[in-house]
């Protein structure tokens, strides 16, 4: 003890402190399931693991009522009901994790389901709220109800991101979120944020209003944020068009990204959206699409894409038709079709440059009463 | 407010003593020759550390003292033409500070941005800088080793009038709010500032102690070590879970009029 004292003691050699002072590790404060698996090659898709809830997609025909997944966890930390115990998968089954350190918990709800149609039309009346950061803000996330009254689509959005920038506080500050006044009931309202300092900093000045079928990943966020949208969920039919209708008021500056990382105006030149959607195969090496290949004329996996050809601004509910253009040469096995093996993802956006970080503050796309039409 | 009345204690008992010495050896309390002014200029080199480490920071990947000017004078009373003891008060305006990159696991952290704040455990690399302006108050007894060395101890009193302490997070990750929340990366790239600057103490006191060389009639070198007796943040503050304690080498010239 006296020598630790006094090896610290000398102030001048900090540098000191370093070798001698620094204590051994802490356990673990953090309780993530790092992974999991299932025995045998049932996995139609990999797993996919967010924050507090776990997807895994198998195959069809898999006997879902007596599964036993396996999980890695955060070093050191436990997990209830056991890693490798059999449970009926037919209702979501919740896990605890707890860390290392015996002070934190994180209920996990383990969702496994089989291929199945997703719902093929788009109220957006439906959102619940996520509030975080001890209740200084609050963001919408979408969702829809199929027949059978059963949530049957969850959209994924950039707005986790958004709230890192700290510019939003009620739902309706975030880029994206639900407004009263949709063509039939309530829509979807995308409006192109400025991300403040912080986003400034992060060479990240604008947001721009996003919905999609798909996953956000929130840990790529910053750092790559192209990777960050993975976009897709399995999809069992043949899709033609994609109808809904739309109202659009560009911003009134349109800017680019500076050197700097701040804006830079550009004169002359109109916002535009984007509302799109893409129909392609998963396969092992791409299961989903994101904002680096999504659109890709050399990406092999797209079959088809439907992607609006005039978004031109409209301040009245403006309806469409989009149909599905199928890449030369690619052709819809019905097989991998009713295996699950092809996925479809539609996206909105009210900046349509707004992944690279061009477009006008101020942006706004309404989108309501979506459709897919299918063979 | 403890720690005030106990200096204020101290240096009554050291005026006490004083004027008890002077009366002891009948000298006048103002005799000329009993008292020794002095000019100096040093450096502070050193930190606001926490002592021990805490075992959020798993390692010091830099640290720089920075240039930390003092500027100041004392008085020195001996008690008599023939005493070994004397008392030293002094008033310097210094400069403490130091930056650091440091890599901690589950660190508490704010960050700061257009005036709100996201709180979260950050793991990763943290860049701290801390630079506070301070006007100090040594009150020290010294004795005399001999006729060119001496010795000095006591408590110090520092007003901090301009007080910073920032910095940025980098290359690492952060939990929102606590270690169960959606976690963030950070590249290399990706940086997010803090400021806890309006949290630090303004008063400060702790104890000084060190070694005066009368190198020429009219210079002295001196070598002090100071030590705060508080954290450098005020007690409200719970972000950063650790305290962090002002400690500093001072070496310093002096001026002997």
């Amino acid at each position: 003890m006296r020598q630790h004292l006094i090896s610290c003691l000398i102030p001048a050699a900090v540098a000191l402190v370093q070798c001698s002072c620094v204590r051994d590790e802490a356990p673990n404060a953090e309780c993530d399931i790092l992974s999991v698996s299932l025995p045998g090659d049932i996995l139609s898709r990999q797993p996919v693991i967010g924050n507090h809830e776990i997807t895994i997609m198998v195959n069809e025909g898999v006997d879902i009522t007596n599964l036993a997944p396996t999980f890695t966890l955060t070093p050191g930390a436990t997990i209830s009901p056991e890693s490798g115990t059999s449970h009926n998968f037919t209702e979501p089954v919740e896990y605890t994790v707890t860390s290392e350190d015996g002070e934190w918990h994180k209920t996990y709800i383990v969702d496994i389901q089989r291929p199945a149609g997703i719902t093929l039309e788009y109220s957006f009346d439906h959102v619940r709220q996520i509030t975080s950061n001890k209740g200084t803000y609050s963001y919408d996330e979408f969702y829809e109800v199929g027949t059978d009254g059963k949530i049957s689509l969850t959209w994924a959005s950039a707005n986790a991101a958004f709230a890192l920038t700290m510019q939003g506080t009620t739902p309706e500050t975030f880029p994206t979120y639900q407004y009263t006044s949709g063509k039939k009931g309530s829509c979807v309202a995308l409006t192109t944020r400025s991300t403040g300092t912080f986003g400034a900093a992060m060479k990240k000045p604008m947001a721009a209003g996003n919905l999609f079928i798909g996953e956000f990943a929130m840990a790529n966020a910053l750092a790559k944020p192209l990777e960050a949208t993975h976009f897709g969920t399995p999809f069992m039919s043949e899709p033609l068009s994609l109808s809904g209708s739309y109202i659009y008021k560009p911003g009134e500056q349109y800017c680019v990204l500076g050197d700097d990382g701040k804006l830079k105006p550009v004169e002359g030149q109109t916002d535009e959206f984007n509302i799109y959607a893409v129909f392609f195969e998963a396969t092992p090496e791409m299961e989903w699409l994101d904002g680096t290949n999504v659109m890709a004329a050399d990406n092999p996996n797209i079959i088809a894409i439907a992607e609006i050809p005039e978004p031109t601004p409209s301040a009245n509910w403006k309806d469409f038709v989009i149909p599905f253009i199928y890449r030369e040469g690619k052709t819809v096995d019905p097989e991998k079709l009713r295996q699950g093996r092809y996925s479809i993802t539609i996206v909105m956006c009210s900046s349509k440059k707004g992944d690279f970080f061009a477009g006008a503050i101020g942006s706004t796309l309404y989108v309501d009463e979506l459709s897919l039409l299918c063979k | 407010m403890k720690a005030i009345y106990g200096i204020l204690t101290m240096a009554a008992l050291t005026v006490s003593s004083v004027s008890q010495a002077a009366e002891e050896s009948h000298n006048s309390f103002f005799q000329k020759d009993l008292y020794t002014f002095e000019a100096l200029a040093g450096v502070n080199i050193g930190g606001a550390a926490p002592i021990p480490l805490p075992v959020e920071i798993r390692k010091i990947e830099s640290y720089n003292p920075n240039l930390n000017l003092q500027l100041g004078g004392s008085v020195t009373r001996h008690f008599s033409t023939s005493s070994r003891w004397a008392v030293r008060i002094g008033l310097n305006l210094e400069t403490k500070g130091m930056e650091t990159m440091a890599n901690v696991k589950n660190y508490g952290m704010e960050i700061y941005q257009d005036g709100k704040k996201l709180s979260g455990r950050w793991t990763g690399k943290v860049h701290t800088r801390y630079h506070s302006q301070q006007l100090v108050i040594p009150i020290e007894g010294v004795f005399d080793c001999s006729r060119k060395i001496s010795v000095n101890l006591g408590p110090y009193l520092a007003y901090a009038f301009r007080n910073d302490f920032d910095g940025y997070v980098t290359d690492g990750y952060l939990r929102e709010g606590d270690p169960t929340g959606n976690k963030v990366s950070f590249d290399t790239e990706s940086r997010a500032t803090y400021d806890f600057g309006d949290s630090l103490r303004e008063f400060h006191w702790g104890i000084r102690g060190g070694v005066t060389w009368n190198a020429y009639r009219h210079f002295n070198v001196h070598a002090n070590l100071t030590w705060g007796a508080n954290g450098i943040f005020e007690s409200s503050f719970k972000t950063v879970s650790f305290a962090l304690y002002p400690i500093y080498l001072n070496l310093g010239f002096g001026y002997r009029f």
